[in-house]
């Protein structure tokens, strides 16, 4: 105890100069505490860089500031106009994310600030015998409301990952939440308006624009599923986030919901359906949001070069946990029991095993799952486990659906930054418990 | 004179038609304003009505120092125009042939008309100040 006491002139003028500081800001209560063990003078908090790389990304969100949007709660900026904001980390304790929590990426920068229900109407168009008009009454009365619990994932979440890094939102891995979604099947929309027999696809347009010329990916942003796609059978048009009406920023009056596919195809603000008799050649079809057509969409820069690359659509969005407690910003001590907390989910299905392994990923035993919500929504997961003894730990969590799809323990890499899904680890120190 | 008038109304009305064929839905879009950063606000409580507009305030805009030097101002003028320069401060730093290749998207890919003679001078101050050799913390 009496080296505790040994503080050098230099900590003794810091101290000093804290304790003034924490007098002036009325925490007395520190400043006594200030005389007991040196260690509790909270002197090596750093901020975060305000970027990183070239290297990986070391952190579990992105490195923004911390700030506030209307209907939002505060949350990490990536840009702000077209506003792109992430998740932290600990919203992802629960099953559910709030909305005023739910990460926003939008991709032009005219998005909705105000829509007046008394005008707005859901086009459904094209390729069908009879065109129709839906008000937001029209949806609530006229269709039986149904509910899906499903994961709402940007394609580019964890883009921070990459390594080399690659140009685009460089999301940590909060660019993703869980929701229940209410509101009416496209089917039943799209068979109200009769699809004509030459239609092959469906394209989805929002109320968002950009500035840039007619005919570019700039000025408009477009989506599209094939017709013979079954996920269109699970398809809602959502007019409630947890039964709630959505936040502007999150796609209010109405968004698609595509279960267990990337977000991609969520489009927020959904104003058109058209129904197309050829494919989809707009930008965000045929040249954006595409993967290598290899397992697990892995490509190398050197491949890239050549050319020879084929690409598809992203769409299923592979299986994927996180370790949410400890984020190894605490010091834990030896022979007490902890939880390790989190979540994991598949755009396969239903995710049916969790592991965690307390040597880096050398040996693994199977975690506690928590509540099923159904095949797309997150699932918690919980594994208790005291630490033996002091030292430095790795954890990590691996989880496999049902159609046995494991996370792999290696990068990915594409240049577009998407489907990062490598097993995550989280780094604790533990200390002696006497 | 009787003929002026018809031809008048009838132009009239193909206005209103043209201009009803665009009136899809009322909505406004794309209201920004400056905020001071860290300030969490307190939402205002709304004047309760029971129309059917839905109103959110201004989305706060974050614009970010640029490093200073020779091209700053072009960035500014001409990647502004869809997007705000954090799209450039938020990337990791990035090597020279892709700073080349993201302003050439910009242009051939995006349409945004910058020209010819700029965008060496936007991409030489993309590569003096963000690449992994001249990024500065």
């Amino acid at each position: 105890m009496v080296e505790h006491r040994k503080l050098s002139r230099r900590k003794l003028l810091g101290t000093a100069a804290i304790a003034a500081t924490a007098a002036a800001a009325g925490g007395l209560g520190t400043v006594t505490s200030l005389f007991g063990e040196q260690s509790q003078v909270p002197s090596d908090e750093k901020s975060l860089p305000t970027f990183t790389g070239p290297s990986q990304n070391p952190y579990w969100n992105s490195v923004g500031p911390v700030v506030q949007y209307p209907q939002k709660f505060p949350l990490v900026l990536l840009t702000d106009r077209p506003v792109q904001l992430e998740t932290p980390r600990h919203y992802f304790e629960a099953a559910f994310t709030p909305n005023g929590a739910f990460y926003v990426r939008w991709h032009l920068d005219e998005i909705p600030n105000s829509v007046d229900l008394a005008s707005w109407r859901l086009n459904v168009e094209g390729s069908v015998e009879r065109p129709l008009k839906f008000s937001m009454g029209d949806l609530t009365s006229k269709f039986k409301p149904v509910t899906v619990a499903a994961v709402n994932q940007c394609s580019g979440n964890s883009r921070s990952k990459f390594q080399p890094r690659v140009p685009g939102g460089q999301w940590g891995h909060g660019a993703m939440g869980n929701a229940k979604w209410t509101g009416v099947p496209l089917r039943e929309l799209l068979d109200a308006a009769k699809i004509k027999q030459d239609a092959l696809f469906v394209q989805f347009r929002g109320l968002d624009e950009g500035k840039g010329p007619e005919g570019h990916g700039s000025h408009e942003f477009l989506k599209s599923l094939d017709l013979k796609n079954t996920v269109l059978d699970d398809c809602i048009v959502a007019y409630a986030m947890n039964d709630e009406p959505l936040p502007m920023l999150n796609g209010f009056p109405v968004r698609l919901v595509v279960p267990g596919y990337f977000a991609t195809y969520w489009m927020k603000g959904l104003s058109w359906i058209r129904v197309l008799d050829k494919p989809d050649e707009n930008f965000w079809m045929k040249t954006g949001y595409r993967v290598p057509d290899t397992p697990r969409g892995d490509t190398t820069p050197e491949d890239m070069k050549t050319g020879n690359v084929k690409t598809v659509p992203i769409n299923r969005m592979p299986v994927r946990s996180f370790i949410v407690t400890p984020d190894g910003a605490t010091k834990l001590i030896s022979q007490i029991p902890l939880t390790i907390r989190g979540i994991a989910f598949s755009g396969h299905g239903a995710i049916n095993k969790l592991e965690i392994s307390v040597d880096d990923g050398k040996s693994f035993n199977a975690a506690d799952l928590g509540e099923d919500y159904g095949p797309y929504s997150f699932r918690t997961w919980s594994y208790k486990w005291a630490p033996p003894k002091p030292g430095r730990y790795v954890l990590a969590a691996r989880a496999t659906d049902r159609k046995g799809n494991s996370q792999p323990d290696e990068d990915v890499w594409n240049p577009g930054g998407y489907l990062w899904n490598r097993i995550d680890r989280q780094e604790i120190f533990v200390g002696r418990n006497s | 004179m009787r003929r002026t008038t018809i031809g008048f109304i009838a132009i009239l009305a193909g206005l209103a038609a043209v201009a009803s064929s665009l009136v899809y839905a009322q909505f406004n879009a794309g209201y920004y304003a400056v905020r001071n950063p860290g300030a969490i606000a307190q939402s205002a409580l709304p004047k309760e009505t029971d129309g059917a507009t839905y109103s959110v305030a201004a989305y706060p805009l974050y614009t970010p120092e640029l490093a200073p030097g020779t091209g700053r101002e072009e960035v500014q003028s001409y990647c502004s125009t869809c997007h705000s320069t954090r799209y450039i401060t938020m990337q990791p730093p990035l090597p020279p042939e892709t700073w080349a290749a993201e302003v050439n998207k910009m242009v051939k890919v995006m349409g945004q008309p910058i020209p010819e003679e700029v965008q060496p001078v936007i991409i030489k101050y993309l590569q003096t100040h963000y690449t992994p050799e001249t990024r500065k913390p």
